[in-house]
């Protein structure tokens, strides 16, 4: 029989895998070290009493990140499935708005709910309400700094999107959904056809609070380019049009992009930092 | 979240109690973490910042408890630096709270009261003297409150929690007490409240319930209690302030 651990390192890891099995998998079966102490039966509740705490907080704070997915679902349903997720993936760090990004994926592959073929999709949505709520205020670009540039110079520009701001295509009507389970609006969520799809959405916090809005494919597909980072020119593609002109306004002006950065900047600093030897 | 709780702050002092920065964690503290604390104190300007005597983060996992320490030269150690660290990037004392705990470590070496005064002793860290923990851990563990009240260092307590617990009995026919912030304060935790207000003087005080929240009246009559007896310690000594 091996030592029981002695430094705190070695504690520490041998009561992770207690509580959640060595690599981050609930059970006492799975604990492959030993033991900071000597085996005893009474020792098994106290380590449930730490255990249900933990799983307690996750899932709540599951429930807290994905409301709609609740009401969806039921909240014994929800729990089920959220400890599942839990034993699979445990937070990175104690930051627990960061906590839940690869829920809706687990949820697309959780056989339980394979028949709710729109659970993923209305998942991954307030995911990105998550984001959009918890995102810190960044001020907007300014407009000067950019009617400064050249028009060679701004074919060639590339920008920064806010932190708070996704995009998303969904297959199913997931914002009808979204919006109706919230509003518990039963008349709504009778009326969704959920052929009704793609859908594409971006999501932010504006001045007035959080949105979730339709574009159409082409102004999504270009934004989603813009958020990419990709330049100008390129991100506009072959839908250069008067539309798509005016879609980038309107992201200029409500704060979406909030800096942009020049290729040929991106090059010199690039160049000046391979020679310093800082990339290989 | 953060916006609520500015406007909160216009109008009220708050005091910010952490649960997450796992101050015993052998492998150093989660910068991020110690990042965004620094900020929100830096934006809030709390009158109190207050964190546990505990770990949660191994191995870039975090196991959303406070779990409990081997109470080891090794141990105390680490909390001492990572308390050093967080009053440097904080630029202020922090309050470090005595833990609930459900288990101990054969190879601890060190009794809770005296690794708490060490660490206020070693780091000018306060001390958060949580009694429904003392009395949780005493009652779990056979340990004296009294003797853990006693050994405390007075003018390093600069708060004090109380809270309810829950008593569960075990298939050996052990009871263990779990420190879960879900009724009203026991009557033992309220005579060990006012020894503690004897020693200590009247510090502030705050009443944890945050699991089957009751009506505003249970909360505001606990509340009342933990008052009177405020009250009557600052009668009995003249060194309370108002």
């Amino acid at each position: 029989m091996p030592a029981p651990p002695e430094s705190l390192l070695e504690t520490q890891r041998a009561l992770r895998a207690q509580l959640f099995g060595a690599d981050g998998v609930l059970g006492d079966e799975a604990a492959s070290l030993q033991a900071p102490w000597p085996s005893e039966p009474r020792i098994a509740p106290r380590l449930a009493i730490y255990r249900n705490t933990g799983v307690s907080t996750l899932v709540n704070a599951l429930r807290l990140s994905f409301p709609a997915i609740q009401r969806l679902v039921g909240r014994d349903f929800f729990e089920a499935a959220a400890q599942q997720f839990i034993r699979s993936q445990l937070p990175a760090s104690a930051y627990l708005n960061d906590y839940g990004g690869d829920f809706p994926e687990f949820l697309r592959e959780f056989p339980a709910a394979a028949a709710l073929a729109y659970l993923g999709d209305v998942a991954q949505l307030e995911w990105a309400v998550n984001r959009a709520l918890h995102a810190s205020d960044s001020p907007a670009l300014d407009l000067v700094r950019l009617a400064q540039l050249s028009q060679t110079q701004l074919a060639r520009v590339s920008f920064v999107a806010h932190p708070g701001m996704s995009l998303l295509q969904s297959q199913t009507p997931a914002d009808l959904v979204w919006r109706a389970v919230l509003h518990q609006d039963d008349a709504a969520m009778a009326s969704i056809d959920l052929a009704n799809g793609p859908v594409w959405l971006l999501v932010e916090r504006d001045a007035t609070g959080l949105q979730v809005r339709r574009l159409g494919e082409a102004a999504w597909r270009f934004t989603a380019r813009l958020c990419a980072g990709l330049e100008l020119h390129a991100a506009l593609a072959d839908e250069s049009n008067e539309q798509i002109n005016a879609v980038l306004a309107d992201h200029l002006s409500s704060g979406r992009l909030i800096d942009f950065r020049l290729a040929d900047n991106d090059t010199k600093a690039h160049d000046a930092a391979q020679s310093r030897g800082e990339l290989s | 979240m953060r916006r609520y709780l500015e406007k909160v702050r216009c109008n009220y002092p708050v005091s910010i109690h952490g649960v997450g920065l796992s101050l015993g964690s052998a492998e150093g503290l989660d910068p991020q973490h110690l990042r965004r604390l620094a900020e929100l104190a830096h934006n809030i300007e709390p009158g109190l910042v207050s964190e546990h005597l505990s770990w949660s983060v191994v191995g870039g996992q975090y196991l959303a408890d406070l779990l409990p320490l081997p109470l080891t030269e090794e141990a105390l150690e680490v909390v001492c630096r990572h308390v050093e660290q967080t009053q440097e990037t904080l630029q202020r004392r922090i309050l470090v709270e005595n833990p609930s705990t459900y288990l101990q470590f054969p190879h601890s070496s060190i009794p809770e009261w005296e690794f708490l005064a060490a660490l206020a002793a070693r780091t000018g860290c306060g001390i958060l003297c949580d009694v429904n923990n003392i009395f949780v851990s005493c009652s779990n563990h056979g340990w004296d409150a009294a003797t853990y009240l006693r050994s405390l260092p007075a003018q390093a307590v600069g708060e004090i929690h109380l809270a309810g617990h829950a008593s569960r009995s075990l298939d050996d026919g052990r009871v263990v007490r779990i420190d879960n912030h879900g009724s009203r304060v026991a009557a033992e935790v309220w005579t060990l409240y006012a020894q503690a207000l004897q020693r200590f003087g009247c510090k502030p005080t705050l009443i944890e319930w945050d699991t089957d929240i009751p009506e505003l009246e249970v909360l505001l009559e606990e509340a009342a209690a933990a008052a009177t007896l405020l009250r009557a310690a600052q009668a009995g000594s003249h060194a309370c302030a108002a």
